[in-house]
């Protein structure tokens, strides 16, 4: 006899596990980063049929803010405009696959190995507040304040370091790296002076003779042998 | 019968925000006085009816299943966001201990259905859009998360239900103004209108939806009017006591203050104007999310009192 939970187990474990496939068999970044996502969400769904519903919510409201990051981070450091070019999504194939099948083999023994517990749980019983004692305790205070004050030192570091910050701009005296070895730096060199008004991220500094620390407000005008004007 | 009352409940407000919509546009263009009202009550019926005929728009290799799918998901979401409301006491649809995580998860999932309709197209203007949204809708989510959690402190429980029984004595925008504001803010971008509308405004040529016609198109937009509408009860349920009134608590009073928070929001939507991204950023980043900190803070210090 097959309950309508067992129904429902089987169902979301197929689809995790599919999507989890699916995700290194695409060709997108961003087609990867959701298939990971709908595994995750079906392995919430799976914590509520196990009756831990801030688990289960909690992994699927994380997973879904997460791969959004992950797919932005992916997009902007591969170089594949707007994540819309196919691409292989598996690399290094031999030692995965020998990292894979040793992982799901050890995984697969601790499953048969631990004598997992059989109390049903009792109705009624306040499963997230026991939850949040287990995990936090009497450090809870502790936790929260720290959670804030690690987002903010989060925002105030990447305001602090994001080009416009308010001590100028933070590329200033770095030069883009070379095409050729020992050749001039790559990007647009401007004619004029640049900086000063910062907003034009994607400008090179002005970088006209390859010694470095010349800073960024430097005349490039003022080099007898200035380059022509190259796109990279 | 939670189910039947929260469909009701939905298709009603949808056609509320429909021709509330058309009537403040014609407002505040200033058209002739003549048929306004009979012109708004049609309005919407007509763009249902151009939309049906309308034949499908293609695009050049557009990842067709997510295209089709995104629609759905994003009027999904605003079903499953408008279940977790009660409209009368310990009456929801959903009703489980942690239905605010659960909108948690329905405002991460609305970012990703709306990134995923933009990016599907394989075309720039929408591409564009959905980059946008999602640099703005992470930091507007995150910001709503602090403003909710501080709506359940004094209920001292993750269920919307508990948050509603809460406010039996004095409603939430009491407790936190700061909180309602901040929360507002959240339904402008949640339904991509107006000032937070990054994805599908007038300057990307119609962003995310921009490639998108016909019975798409049509879903799309019932999903936003239906996202703004769960949008309402959330916000109503959260700081304005939701079904609780002055006298006979009940759905009546939900309706009445979410029909309240949309005609606000729709005006807001069509008088506002939209910062450049870049400026946006910095605002959300810098100055709405401290804020949203400083609210969770002085939330606590009430609960505590």
């Amino acid at each position: 006899m097959v309950s309508g939970t067992d129904l429902a187990f089987w169902t979301l474990a197929a689809i995790a596990i599919v999507s989890g496939w699916r995700v290194f068999r695409t060709d997108s970044m961003v087609r990867s980063a959701f298939l990971l996502l709908l595994s995750f969400i079906a392995v919430g769904l799976i914590m509520l049929l196990l009756r831990a519903p801030y688990l289960g919510v909690a992994t699927i409201f994380m997973m879904g803010v997460e791969m959004m990051v992950m797919a932005l981070f992916m997009v902007m450091f591969m170089m594949n405009p707007a994540g819309l070019n196919p691409m292989n999504m598996v690399h290094q194939e031999r030692f995965a696959i020998v990292a894979g099948v040793l992982a799901f083999a050890g995984l697969a023994a601790a499953v048969w190995l631990t004598d997992l517990p059989h109390h049903p749980l009792v109705a009624g019983r306040p499963v997230i507040r026991e939850l949040g004692m287990e995990l936090l305790g009497r450090s809870m205070l502790i936790f929260e304040t720290a959670g804030v004050t690690l987002l903010a030192t989060m925002i105030g570091t990447v305001v602090l370091s994001s080009r416009s910050g308010r001590f100028g701009p933070a590329d200033a005296g770095s030069l883009p790296p070379t095409m050729t070895p020992g050749g001039m730096p790559a990007g647009r060199i401007p004619k004029k002076r640049s900086g000063g008004h910062g907003g034009h991220g994607g400008h090179a500094p002005s970088a006209a003779s390859p010694t470095a620390g010349e800073p960024a407000h430097g005349h490039a005008n003022d080099h007898p042998h200035q380059p022509p004007e190259h796109h990279a | 019968m939670p189910w039947l009352g929260t469909l009701v409940l939905l298709g009603g407000s949808v056609v509320f925000v429909a021709v509330i919509d058309s009537l403040a546009f014609a407002l505040i263009a200033q058209r002739p006085p003549v048929n306004l009202m009979r012109d708004a009550l049609l309005a919407p019926w007509r763009a249902v009816a151009v939309s049906l005929v309308r034949q499908q728009n293609r695009t050049e290799h557009p990842d067709r299943l997510n295209w089709a799918l995104a629609p759905a998901l994003y009027l999904a979401l605003a079903g499953i966001g408008l279940a977790v409301v009660p409209l009368a006491p310990g009456v929801a649809v959903i009703d489980a201990p942690t239905t605010v995580v659960l909108w948690g998860a329905v405002e991460t999932l609305t970012v990703i259905a709306v990134f995923l309709h933009g990016w599907s197209a394989n075309a720039p203007l929408p591409l564009i859009g959905a980059y946008r949204y999602a640099a703005m809708g992470l930091p507007i989510m995150l910001l709503s998360m602090f403003v909710l959690i501080g709506t359940a402190l004094p209920a001292q429980s993750l269920s919307v239900v508990d948050i509603v029984a809460s406010q039996h004595d004095v409603w939430n925008v009491l407790r936190q103004p700061l909180g309602l504001f901040l929360f507002l803010l959240l339904g402008l971008s949640l339904s991509l209108r107006g000032p937070f509308d990054y994805a599908d405004s007038a300057d990307l040529a119609g962003g995310t939806a921009g490639e998108v016609s016909g019975a798409a198109r049509l879903t799309w937009q019932l999903a936003r009017h239906a996202m703004l509408v769960a949008f309402a009860a959330m916000a109503s349920s959260a700081f304005l006591g939701g079904y609780l009134g002055p006298v006979r608590a009940g759905p009546w009073w939900l309706a009445l203050k979410m029909l309240v928070l949309i005609t606000l929001l729709v005006g807001a939507g069509h008088s506002l104007a939209r910062l450049p991204p870049s400026r946006m950023l910095t605002v959300l980043w810098t100055v709405l999310l401290p804020l949203a900190f400083l609210d969770l803070a002085q939330a606590g210090v009430v609960a505590l009192w």
